[in-house]
């Protein structure tokens, strides 16, 4: 059945409201994933809608796409056919927010920004800042296992994603998960579903561990004169009682992006705690940077949300590497770049080997493949890690795969579980990795 | 029925005449783990040296459709180790090195059988150790860690065993041997490492463990609080979390167990105290002295008895290892018990304290209390003498409606032990048929043929549905429930 027969549309106005569903032109070539454009856009109002919507997809095998704010739907593989965008901006309600639990349960569209302001009233926070992050919307953030530089201490939305409702592909709503701090009742379903990217079920509600805002901040940049300073005085402080909460790596050109000193190449190092703690590891921090010859200033808060702007490129690619190797690919990854010809910016996540790298340049998408992200990725991928296009025009993805390798045996494991969950193949098909 | 010597000769080929038991005096060793009333032999033991034999050993069961279930050290408290269908039980206990301490990635990858507190001995002079401390950490092993997705004291501030394990070498229910995660923090693709940690045995068997070394603090100081009654001490742990400090554990240990400790332990907790918390912080020097003074301050406001700092490691280790054993003096309480592992929201902390009493005096049963304050993990521990006939059901009936009271306020059935056999059927409590279902659907993924420690984790109730199916035997005699 095509999507774009009034009968279907009747049936969407019918479960949402007429005024939920678009198919004007403009407004689905706004929601084009990839060049692909939906024959419909629907714009749900609860968890119940898009259950309904998703059974109705189910039965017409229509092909779904979610989306939250949008900021992200450069990741991925083209989808194979896209007949509907699921935009989410409508499920934005906190559900439950007890403050003395440290917990909250809130629809997945609402976006960080919103969040936070829920949150501030009563000193808390949900530890997730991926670039750009304000913008972005929970579910988002969760389905694409976006980070930033909180991950130094508090990890990623796998770490703090408690519970997850959610629609499965038949429209099923299902939950998964605890609305307590601590459960091991059953799989840890939440954590299949992190990082998925709606090709396994819609999250439509996200039960969040939260943490207290620390009562003082402070934030730092250290400038190194070298890669092989930066990589010492990373060791030092790893291996150092300095607790840090949030931390980032960029290079001259991403510091010049973020509107900051343009060091060779620098940490940014926030430090929050109790005033006492955070005047003490200041100095102790400062002692150690000019220890291995880094220039050190005190930096506004403001900067942490700048870093987006570091790496807003056409062409994002996300490496991953043993942390050990940090300094090594970044090194690596500017060498092809220069290769290439392409500008280049470059912000890490010191401690977890994982390297943003912003491609600006007017080079044709299959040079860009064959003389940066192939060799790139063959090198990285040799020694375990990976390299993912965050964002790129649909021919280099094309041209060599979103996401790169993966294991015979455990993308058969990877479609099992696919093929268990959305037999028919509604849910974002093609975009995740092996072409599921 | 016992398995045929065809069979058993296969599997002597694969782990060698030292790695197989079939005496029946061997096999009476593994029929139980530490939750001693589910009994349940195996028909043969393995004791596979290498991960290749962990897969042959699975690909000759799921061929012959003979039930696997793994074990660690056996110390899990939910009737997870134990063969309720008979089969082949895997013991990883010869698995046990240490295969690489990685510093400079501040990772480490280990064999299951190896016991969690030798990797923090082996880690500690290059200041780093495992964070995950569960209270068997002594014997325990890191494998059944990351089976349970076991959490300890310490998990308050530093999580549980899943946010420290970065990779898994684990052999599927399907037979495949494959590495999921690793030393990469991120890796494209559905995150298997996550699902497989917890997930007690029945989607596959660990053969392999990459973990996070976490660094150790910079000073660490140890708080005992009494009070003189469980209300006090549960309002002290609201107003402390209230505060936006997160200790690094925050344990509550009430009258009954604090006298019982004494007796065996002599740990120094203070006798005739109605309820003692056992407050740790830990990190940079001027941040704990920082932090402490308004947690004593809590403490005083809610007319705390006494407040001792530990003075010295030796203080701290007592006090520590009174908790840590806490378990082993039960017998000293009472013939039987029954142990919860109940979570509630930190808020209700209060309020469930005070139905917990009224249900202890409603079926006139004793209840005591060790457990995870500042997470909110309860640990009841309902005590009973099988001698005295009705006792049993009281305690039963007792623990029900704890259960129900904690699920009523927003918590969770199991919050750290798992589910094994013991709380399988306690799931449809906490969650819908859906949400059942597709964690069966989810099983089957990679244990198509139900072979992976079969009447485990999930309830096998056939009314849940599609993709449940009934247990092949029934659990055999001797079996309680």
């Amino acid at each position: 059945m095509a999507v774009s027969t009034p009968a279907l549309h009747d049936a969407l106005a019918e479960l949402v409201g007429p005024a939920h569903v678009l198919r004007d032109p403009v407004a689905r070539a706004r929601h084009a994933v990839d060049g692909l454009v939906p024959g419909v856009v629907v714009r749900p109002g609860g968890p119940e809608e898009v259950s309904r919507v998703l059974a109705l997809c189910s039965s017409e095998r229509l092909a779904v796409v979610a989306r939250g704010a949008g900021t992200s739907q450069g990741l991925g593989n083209p989808p194979r056919r896209l007949d509907l965008v699921l935009e989410l901006g409508r499920l934005a309600a906190v559900r439950e927010y007890v403050p003395e639990d440290m917990v909250a349960t809130v629809e997945t569209g609402l976006t960080l920004a919103g969040l936070a302001a829920h949150l501030a009233p009563h000193r808390q926070m949900l530890a997730l800042d991926p670039p750009g992050g304000d913008a972005r919307s929970v579910g988002g953030v969760l389905a694409t296992h976006a980070s930033g530089a909180l991950r130094f201490r508090y990890g990623t939305g796998r770490d703090l994603l408690l519970g997850a409702r959610f629609v499965q592909a038949d429209g099923t709503v299902t939950w998964g998960g605890a609305k307590v701090v601590k459960s091991v009742t059953g799989y840890d379903v939440p954590k299949l579903l992190v990082g998925s990217l709606g090709t396994l079920a819609i999250l439509v509600e996200a039960t969040l561990r939260l943490h207290p805002m620390p009562p003082a901040t402070r934030s730092w940049q250290v400038g190194l004169p070298s890669y092989a300073g930066a990589r010492a005085f990373l060791a030092a402080l790893l291996d150092s009682p300095l607790q840090p909460d949030r931390a980032a790596l960029l290079d001259a050109a991403g510091l010049r992006r973020a509107g900051l000193t343009p060091d060779p190449i620098a940490l940014l190092l926030s430090i929050g705690s109790v005033a006492e703690a955070v005047e003490q590891q200041g100095q102790a921090l400062e002692a150690l940077a000019s220890g291995h010859g880094g220039r050190i200033e005190g930096i506004a808060d403001s900067a942490w949300s700048a870093l987006g702007a570091a790496v807003d490129a056409p062409i994002r690619l996300r490496l991953a590497c043993e942390p050990r190797r940090l300094l090594d690919w970044i090194a690596e990854g500017q060498a092809g770049a220069d290769r290439l010809g392409a500008e280049t910016a470059l912000l890490a996540q010191p401690g977890h080997g994982v390297i943003q790298m912003a491609v600006w340049g007017s080079q044709e998408p299959r040079r860009v493949g064959a003389e940066l992200v192939r060799p790139l990725r063959a090198a990285v991928e040799a020694e375990g890690g990976s390299l993912v296009l965050e964002r790129a025009p649909v021919e280099l993805k094309i041209d060599c795969d979103a996401w790169g390798a993966i294991s015979p045996e455990l993308l058969t494991i990877m479609k099992r579980i696919k093929t268990e969950f959305d037999p028919r193949d509604c849910l974002s098909p093609g975009r995740f990795v092996g072409g599921l | 029925m016992p398995l045929p010597p065809p069979f058993l000769r296969e599997l002597e080929r694969i782990v060698g005449a030292a790695g197989l038991i079939v005496s029946r005096e061997g096999l009476l060793t593994y029929e139980c783990d530490m939750h001693t009333f589910y009994k349940g032999a195996p028909e043969a033991v393995v004791l596979p040296e290498s991960a290749g034999q962990v897969a042959e050993i699975v690909r000759l069961c799921r061929r012959d459709r003979v039930p696997i279930v793994p074990r660690g050290s056996g110390t899990g408290l939910i009737g997870g180790a134990m063969a309720p269908e008979g089969g082949v039980m895997v013991s990883m206990t010869r698995m046990n090195r240490i295969v690489e301490i990685d510093f400079a990635n501040r990772c480490a990858t280990v064999e299951p059988g190896l016991i969690n507190l030798w990797l923090s001995q082996a880690t500690r002079e290059g200041g780093y150790f495992f964070a995950p401390d569960p209270s068997s950490q002594m014997v325990s092993s890191i494998g059944g860690n990351a089976s349970t997705n076991a959490g300890g004291p310490h998990c308050l501030k530093y999580g549980i065993t899943v946010n420290h394990i970065l990779g898994l070498e684990v052999v599927t229910g399907a037979g495949e041997l494959v590495r999921l995660g690793g030393k990469t923090h991120e890796r494209p693709g559905y995150d298997l490492t996550g699902v497989m940690v917890g997930a007690e045995g029945t989607l596959g068997l660990i053969t392999g463990v990459v973990v996070r070394l976490t660094h150790l603090p910079e000073s660490v100081k140890t708080i005992l609080a009494s009070f003189s009654s469980i209300e006090d001490a549960s309002e002290t742990v609201s107003a402390i979390i209230r505060a936006g400090i997160i200790p690094a554990a925050l344990e509550m240990l009430d009258e009954v167990v604090i006298r019982a400790i004494e007796e065996g332990i002599h740990a120094g907790y203070p006798k005739g105290a109605g309820a003692v918390l056992l407050i740790e912080l830990d990190g940079p020097v001027a941040e704990i002295e920082a932090q402490a003074a308004p947690i004593e301050a809590i403490c005083r406001e809610h007319l705390a008895l006494e407040i001792r700092v530990a003075r010295s490691e030796a203080e701290r280790a007592l006090l520590w290892k009174g908790r840590k054993e806490a378990a082993g003096v039960f017998g000293r309480l009472t013939p039987n018990w029954l142990l919860q592992d109940a979570v509630v929201p930190r808020s209700k902390l209060p309020e469930i304290m005070r139905e917990l009493q009224a249900i202890g005096a409603r079926h006139r049963v004793v209840i005591a209390n060790v457990f995870h304050a500042g997470d909110g993990n309860l640990h009841p521990l309902i005590c009973y003498d099988d001698r005295v006939p009705g006792e049993l059901e009281r305690a039963k009936h007792a623990n029900e409606d704890l259960l129900h009271a904690c699920l009523r306020l927003g918590g969770s059935v199991t919050g750290e032990h798992g589910v094994g056999l013991d709380k399988c059927e306690s799931l449809p409590l906490q969650f819908a048929e859906a949400d059942l279902n597709f964690m069966a659907r989810l099983r089957r993924a990679f244990d198509p043929d139900s072979i992976m420690n079969p009447g485990k984790l999930l309830p096998s109730h056939p009314a849940c549905g599609e993709g449940f199916r009934p247990t092949a035997r029934p659990l055999p005699a001797g079996t309680w429930i």
